[in-house]
């Protein structure tokens, strides 16, 4: 039976590096022409529409394919950050450099709060776009000069300097590429999940009159992962590993064996109900194999020991058996905890408690440091 | 379960980093040159908040809190520092600290002319109201 993707691994494969190679080299002349220099012409118009062009190349390598609102908060998150980001590269005048880093921190922000970190959201506003943003105002304000000057109009080495940022950034996105995932790994995962569900379907209106349909059921099953994952890949995106398709592939095979002979007068619905839910623990422990491959969400196994999670206690706590006892939604999920705030601090107080004190201590040298610095030394008026 | 997988944080992460380094290395005002790298520090904690998410854990949560910590004090040290340095030599500008390079490096000279100010337009002179204009003496008669 075919089965899609056994292509060998290969680390460096020139069909997966120019979804990255091209948004990279873009975003190096987009950087260089947005840089301030003195006698800039008419560059800025090419330099935001080939950093946009950029952009959505970096969307197209992180696409998900789904309209969720998260996924659509996620990217206007993002792309607000990038784009806030390159400004503040960018950005002429230093007061307008630091509102668009405030723009940057807001939307991360955002982006913590989509990582079910309320705390970290409220605490980076207020220590960033509160309290650091405010003071390098308040020193710009201090050393305030007129016109263009020498600091704010030139750059040093500003195509190499770019080139070898973007050339980081080109490594780095093509190493998560190739080890996290591509889009017909995403695909897989959601080509599983579906026959999960019509698993599961099947299970609920079982009867009688409908046994002959569940004829060679694993065969099918297959099949339509097959089709799901393989429509995918004949969109030339970058393929997943030999290793976890012939995994999928020996785990089917096995429901397979294991699935009764259906006959209508032999075969009984009992016997059905039972080969189908073993087929539907199958196919979640090969969803589970899945995600973990490609750094989705860890399901809470049952007979797995959550040490902590973000809404749960810091410490160690035996599973007491009680599903209900950890909040999870029904997608497995951590929800959006109310009281990870609460739970963060205990974790502060207890596991990490020597590094708060170490920070605290931090926080007194840095004080005294600064104003050690900063101070105005005069010598003393003399009383007469 | 349909959701955004970790690598997509790890992305933005990876473009927030790459800007403030391509920032820090290129720009000469001191103050934008920090600001950079506090745009450094906000895509590591994006990577630390997401790992946290993932793997259901609050470890990245308190390293992302330690983070806080270190860029609150380090903007401290930094403006202190900022001070000092524009209290020397007048200006940000990063490059008139270049006599600290060491002894075989050549000086980086500006040989581009900075674009000159505009010049200021004058402003309007308004007639003065209420007086009588001086008539001209007809010179001739039909």
């Amino acid at each position: 039976m075919p089965f899609p993707v056994p292509t060998p691994f290969a680390f460096f494969r020139l069909d997966a590096l120019w979804p990255v190679f091209v948004p990279c080299a873009l975003g190096v002349a987009a950087i260089f022409l947005l840089l301030p220099r003195p006698r800039k012409g008419r560059t800025t118009l090419f330099g935001v529409l080939l950093g946009g062009v950029a952009l959505l190349g970096v969307a197209n390598v992180t696409r998900t394919g789904l309209l969720s609102p998260e996924t659509v908060l996620f990217y206007t998150f993002a792309g607000l950050a990038i784009v806030s980001g390159a400004l503040l590269v960018t950005q002429q005048h230093p007061a307008r450099a630091a509102l668009s880093f405030a723009l940057v921190v807001l939307s991360t922000s955002g982006l913590f709060l989509l990582l079910a970190a309320p705390f970290l959201m409220a605490a980076t506003i207020i220590i960033y776009a509160g309290a650091i943003i405010v003071t390098f105002l308040f020193v710009l304000m201090l050393a305030s000069q007129a016109g263009s000057t020498d600091a704010d109009a030139r750059t040093r080495e500003p195509l190499l300097a770019t080139a070898l940022g973007f050339l980081l950034l080109g490594c780095l996105i093509y190493v998560l590429q190739v080890s996290y995932a591509s889009n017909d790994e995403h695909n897989l995962v959601l080509a599983i999940q579906k026959q999960i569900d019509q698993t599961r379907d099947k299970k609920a209106q079982l009867s009688q009159n409908n046994i002959k349909s569940l004829k060679d059921y694993p065969t099918k099953v297959m099949a339509e992962i097959v089709k799901d994952s393989t429509d995918a890949n004949a969109q030339g995106q970058v393929g997943g590993s030999a290793h976890e398709s012939a995994e999928i592939q020996r785990q089917l095979d096995q429901a397979y064996i294991d699935w009764p002979n259906v006959d209508v007068d032999t075969t009984t619905v009992e016997d059905l109900r039972v080969a189908l839910t073993k087929l539907e623990a199958t196919l979640q422990v090969t969803l589970l194999r899945a995600q973990q491959q490609h750094g989705w969400l860890l399901p809470n196994a049952p007979d797995r020991n959550i040490v902590s999670n973000l809404s749960g206690p810091a410490a160690v706590v035996p599973n007491q058996g009680n599903e209900t006892s950890w909040r999870y939604d029904d997608e497995q999920r951590p929800p959006m905890p109310a009281d990870n705030s609460a739970y963060l601090g205990r974790s502060l107080f207890t596991d990490f408690l020597l590094p708060v004190e170490l920070g605290g201590v931090l926080l007194l040298v840095a004080t005294i440091g600064a104003i050690a610095i900063a101070h105005r030394r005069t010598t003393p008026a003399r009383v007469p | 379960m349909i959701g955004i997988p970790l690598h997509h944080y790890l992305v933005v992460g990876a473009v927030l980093f790459c800007l403030g380094l391509i920032g820090f290395l290129t720009r000469r005002n001191l103050i934008i040159m920090f600001l950079c790298a506090e745009m450094m520090l906000q895509g590591v904690a994006i990577n630390l908040v997401a790992f946290a998410r993932f793997r259901g854990n609050l470890q990245g949560q308190a390293f992302t809190l330690f983070i806080l910590t270190v860029a609150a004090c380090e903007a401290a040290i930094a403006l202190a520092l900022i001070l000092m340095l524009f209290k020397r030599r007048g200006s940000l500008d990063v490059s008139l600290w270049q006599d600290l390079r060491e002894a075989g490096q050549e000086e980086n000279v500006d040989e581009e002319p900075l674009p000159t100010a505009p010049t200021a337009v004058p402003d309007p002179v308004l007639t003065p109201s209420g007086l009588e204009p001086a008539h001209r003496q007809e010179t001739t008669h039909v």
